[in-house]
C-alpha cells in the first residue's frame, strides 16, 4: 500500500512546544496564501510566543506574556480585504491580533469576592490589623471552602518573613477574583458564510461559558455548567440556532442549545476522562484515557467504542471538502496517527515522534494539508495526494462489515412477547428439564452403544483380534440388485482368515443367489468385494432392511454387522 | 491541405507546427509564461487563475507551437491526461518559491511519467524553475534534485530558472525545446 501523504515538511528541530488547541490556519494577509499560526508555549513558564508560517518559513513572532491555553481565528469586521484576525487566549486575557499587530486585549468580567476577604484587605490597607491576623483569618476563609482571589493564595504560601513586604506592595491595589480560559472556540454570529462574522466561545475555570460579541467585545450570553469545561465543539448560528458541546474536568459531555442557561439537561457520562473531542456532522467523538474511542449520538446515545492500541495524545476533525471527506484523526502515543471514517480504520500514518498538536486545513495554496508538532518540538506537513482513496473498509483484519448491517427485524408478536415472559419466569425449571432430558438422551445412547458392541451390530469390529471394516452397497434399481459387501483387515500386520460372510433377510421378499460366500484370507490393509445378486420378489414396492453378518468359524456372535436398507424396486416388466 | 500550402512548404517558407502542453500547480505562472511568449499586441493584461484550459499559439524562428495552457487546480489536474498523446513537447512549471507544494509538483509530474502515452514516447520535457525573483526560491539545481529529475532517463529533459513576469530565462528554455523538438520531427522523416 503505498502512501496516500506527501511529506511536504519535515522540521524535527523547530523547537514547538504547542497543542492542537494552539495552533490554526489562516489566511491572515487575505491573498490566498494561507499561514500557520502557533502559539508556542515556549519553556513552559517564559518565552510563549505567538508564531506564523509563511509557506516554511517562519514570518513573525511575537511575545505572548502568559502561557497559551488557545487560539481560533476568526472574521470580526465586513472591512475589506477580508482579513481575519486572530484570538489568543491566555489566563483571563483575549489578545485580538489583527495584520499580525496587537489590536485588542478583552479581559473576562470579574467574579465576585468573598465579602470578609475583602474585608480583611481593607483593614490591612488601614493597617487595623497586622499581617498574622490577616493571614489566619484568610487561613480559616479557606479551610472553610471559600474562594479567595489569587493575591490571598499567594499570601498564604508565603514565608512569614516575606508577609509584610507582600502585604505592604499589594494591599493598595483594588482586590480582584479573576478566572482563567480553558478552552476557545468560535461560532459563526448570523450568516453561514466562510468570512462571515462569528463570535468567541470562551470556556473559563469558574465553570461558565461566555459568548462574545466579536465587534462590541460584550458578553452576549453566558452558561454555568456543572464542571470546568475542557473540549467545547461548536456548531451553528448564534442569532439563529447552535449547539455546544462541552466537555467538562468532571468526564462529563453537556449539550448546551441556544437559549439554555445550564447544561446538566443532556449529559454523556464518560467512564474515563475525556483527552479529545470532536464533532463530525450528528456523531460526538470522544478519546478517552482508557485508551478507547467512543461514538455518541448528539442525543447522547453511546453508538460504538474501539478498543485502540495504546493511549491518545490528541485528536481533529479532517474536513476535506473537495472530496466530501469527513474523518477523525487520532494521535497515539506509538508514533502514529489513526485514521477514523465512521468506526471504520482507514489510514495509519506513522510520524517521526508522539503528535501532540494537529491540524488539518488549508496551508499555502494547499487545501488538504495535515500540519503535526510532537512532543519533541517537531514541525511536521503532510499534503493528502490527489490520487488517495479512503476506502471504507476496515484497515486491519477484523469481522466483516455485512455483520455491522441492520437487518430488518420484524416487529415482536404477542406470542413472542408471552414465550419471552414465560421462558423469563420459569428459567430454573425449563434448564433443569432440559438437562436431565439430556442426561437421559445420552443414557439412551449409552445403552444402545453397549447393546450394539455387544451384538456386534456396528459395521467396524471392536474385536482387538478381528479387526474388520465393512462397507456394502447396492447397485441397481430392481428388480434385479446388485449388492457389493466390501472387506478390509484393518489391523497393521495380522491376516485373518475363515470368515464367513452371510446375509439376513426376508425370503418372502428378496431372493438371494448367493446366500453364503465364503472370504479367503485377508491380507492387511487391502479391500476385498464380494458381490451377489438380489431378485425382489415383491412387485408392490415394499423394501426391508437387510443385514450383513460377518462370521467367524467356530463362533456364534458374528464379528461385524452391516445392515442395508433396501431401496423400492421398480416393477417387473409384464412377461 | 490547400495547394498554396504544400508550395510554401515545400519552399520552406511555411513553418512546422507542434503541439506542446503546458502543465504545473495553481499559481506556478504558466499562462504568464504563455502570455510573455506571445506576441506584443496579444499579451493580456491581467492573469486570472484558468479554469478547465486555453490554447494559445506562438511561433519561434523555426516551428510554430500550439499551446494547450492546463488549469494548474486540484480539480482539474485530471484533464491534464487527456492531452499526453497528442502533445510533442510538455512545459512543465514549477513554484520554485513555493517549497511546501515542491513534493507535490513531484507527485504530478510522477503521475505524468507514468501515464501510458508518455511512458513509452520520447517526449523532451521542459522545466522551468519559475518566480526565480522571490526572496525564497530556491535555485534550478536544488530544484530539479527536490523533484528528483536525475532520474528520468528516458526522456530529454532541460530546467531553467525563470522569471515570467519580466521573460527572463523563458527564451532560452523554449529554444532547447525547439532543437529537441525538430529533432525528433526530423528523425521520423
Amino acid at each position: 500500500m503505498t502512501s496516500k501523504w506527501l511529506d511536504a515538511y519535515h522540521d524535527p528541530v523547530a523547537s514547538l512546544y504547542t497543542f492542537t488547541q494552539c495552533l490554526t490556519l489562516a489566511d491572515i494577509q487575505a491573498d490566498g496564501d494561507w499561514k500557520l499560526i502557533i502559539a508556542d508555549l515556549g519553556t513552559g513558564s517564559y518565552d510563549m510566543k505567538l508564531k506564523v508560517y509563511k509557506n516554511t518559513n517562519l514570518m513573525s513572532e511575537h511575545a505572548i506574556i502568559d502561557l497559551p491555553t488557545g487560539v481560533v481565528n476568526f472574521y470580526m469586521d465586513t472591512l475589506e480585504p477580508r482579513t481575519p484576525a486572530i484570538a489568543v487566549a491566555s489566563g483571563p486575557y483575549i489578545y485580538i491580533y489583527k495584520n499580525l499587530r496587537p489590536y485588542f486585549k478583552f479581559t473576562l468580567p470579574p467574579l465576585s469576592i468573598n465579602q470578609i476577604e475583602q474585608e480583611l484587605w481593607e483593614q490591612a490597607k488601614h493597617d487595623n490589623i497586622n499581617v498574622f491576623v490577616l493571614r489566619d483569618a484568610l487561613e480559616g476563609l479557606r479551610s472553610d471552602g471559600q474562594l479567595l482571589t489569587v493575591r490571598s493564595l499567594k499570601f498564604l504560601q508565603l514565608e512569614s518573613t516575606d508577609l509584610e513586604a507582600f502585604a505592604n506592595l499589594h494591599k493598595h491595589a483594588p482586590l480582584k477574583r479573576q478566572t482563567v480560559i480553558t478552552c476557545l472556540d468560535t461560532l459563526k454570529k448570523s450568516l453561514a458564510d466562510e468570512d462571515a462574522i462569528s463570535c468567541l466561545v470562551v470556556g473559563t475555570e469558574n465553570k461558565s461559558i461566555y459568548i462574545l460579541d466579536p465587534e462590541a467585545f460584550t458578553v452576549l450570553t453566558t452558561v454555568d455548567l456543572p464542571s470546568i469545561p475542557v473540549f467545547i465543539s461548536v456548531n451553528g448560528l448564534y442569532d439563529v440556532e447552535y449547539r455546544l458541546v462541552v466537555s467538562c474536568r468532571n468526564g462529563c459531555i453537556y449539550t448546551l442549545k441556544r437559549g439554555s442557561k445550564e447544561g446538566s439537561k443532556y449529559c454523556i457520562e464518560l467512564n474515563s476522562q475525556p483527552v479529545g473531542m470532536e464533532r463530525i456532522n450528528k456523531t460526538i467523538y470522544v478519546g478517552c484515557m482508557d485508551e478507547t474511542l467512543q461514538c455518541y449520538s448528539s442525543k447522547g446515545k453511546k453508538l460504538w467504542t474501539i478498543k485502540l492500541p495504546t493511549s491518545i495524545t490528541t485528536m481533529k476533525t479532517l474536513d476535506y471538502s473537495p472530496r466530501q471527506l469527513k474523518t477523525l484523526l487520532v494521535a497515539l502515543s506509538n508514533n502514529e496517527i489513526h485514521m477514523y471514517k465512521d468506526k471504520y480504520l482507514v489510514d495509519v500514518i506513522k510520524t517521526e515522534g508522539v503528535v501532540t498538536g494537529l491540524q488539518f486545513g488549508r496551508f499555502g495554496r494547499e487545501d488538504g494539508t495535515l500540519v503535526m508538532t510532537t512532543r519533541g518540538g517537531g514541525l511536521f506537513v503532510k499534503i493528502l495526494k490527489r490520487s488517495a482513496k479512503f476506502e471504507e473498509k476496515d484497515a486491519l483484519a477484523g469481522p466483516p462489515i455485512s455483520q455491522n448491517q441492520k437487518i430488518n427485524i420484524p416487529k415482536k408478536t404477542k406470542l413472542f412477547v408471552d414465550q419471552t415472559l414465560r421462558e423469563r419466569q420459569n428459567a430454573v425449571a425449563m434448564h433443569r428439564t432440559f438437562q436431565r432430558d439430556l442426561y437421559l438422551l445420552r443414557l439412551n445412547t449409552a445403552r444402545q452403544y453397549v447393546k450394539a458392541l455387544d451384538n456386534s451390530m456396528n459395521p467396524i469390529s471392536s474385536d482387538p483380534t478381528e479387526p474388520l471394516k465393512l462397507s456394502a452397497q447396492i447397485q441397481g434399481i430392481g428388480p434385479t440388485f446388485k449388492l457389493t459387501v466390501n472387506l478390509q483387515n484393518t489391523s497393521l500386520s495380522q491376516p485373518t482368515s475363515n470368515l464367513i460372510i452371510t446375509f439376513n433377510y426376508d425370503d418372502k421378499l428378496y431372493s438371494f443367489r448367493n446366500k453364503f460366500i465364503e472370504a479367503p484370507m485377508l491380507v492387511p490393509g487391502l479391500n476385498y468385494a464380494f458381490e451377489t445378486f438380489i431378485d425382489c420378489l415383491n412387485e408392490k414396492g415394499v423394501s426391508d432392511n437387510v443385514k450383513v453378518y460377518v462370521l467367524k468359524s467356530g463362533r456364534s456372535v458374528p464379528i461385524i454387522t452391516g445392515v442395508i436398507s433396501m431401496p423400492v424396486s421398480e416393477a417387473v416388466a409384464v412377461a | 491541405m490547400g495547394l498554396f500550402d504544400m508550395l510554401a512548404r515545400w519552399l520552406g517558407v511555411k513553418k512546422k507546427e507542434a503541439n506542446v502542453l503546458v502543465v504545473g500547480l495553481d499559481n506556478s505562472g504558466k499562462t504568464t509564461i504563455l502570455n510573455q511568449l506571445k506576441p506584443d499586441d496579444t499579451k493580456a493584461h491581467d492573469i486570472v487563475p484558468t479554469v478547465g484550459f486555453n490554447v494559445e499559439k506562438f511561433a519561434t524562428k523555426s516551428l510554430s507551437f500550439t499551446a494547450f495552457d492546463m488549469s494548474g487546480q486540484g480539480r482539474y489536474r485530471n484533464l491534464w491526461e487527456h492531452y499526453y498523446r497528442e502533445c510533442h513537447g510538455v512545459i512543465f512549471v514549477v513554484d520554485s518559491s513555493d517549497k511546501l507544494r515542491m513534493v507535490v509538483a513531484k507527485d504530478e509530474l510522477d503521475q505524468l511519467l507514468q501515464h501510458p502515452d508518455v511512458k513509452n514516447r520520447r517526449i523532451p520535457i521542459l522545466f522551468f524553475a519559475n518566480k526565480m525573483d522571490m526572496r525564497e526560491a530556491v535555485s534550478s539545481v536544488k530544484c530539479s534534485s527536490l523533484m528528483e529529475l536525475e532520474l528520468i532517463r528516458d526522456k530529454p529533459w532541460h530546467i531553467c530558472a525563470s522569471n515570467a513576469m519580466t521573460g527572463e530565462g523563458l527564451h532560452e528554455g523554449v529554444e532547447w525545446l525547439t532543437d529537441q523538438i525538430k529533432d525528433l520531427v526530423d528523425k521520423k522523416k
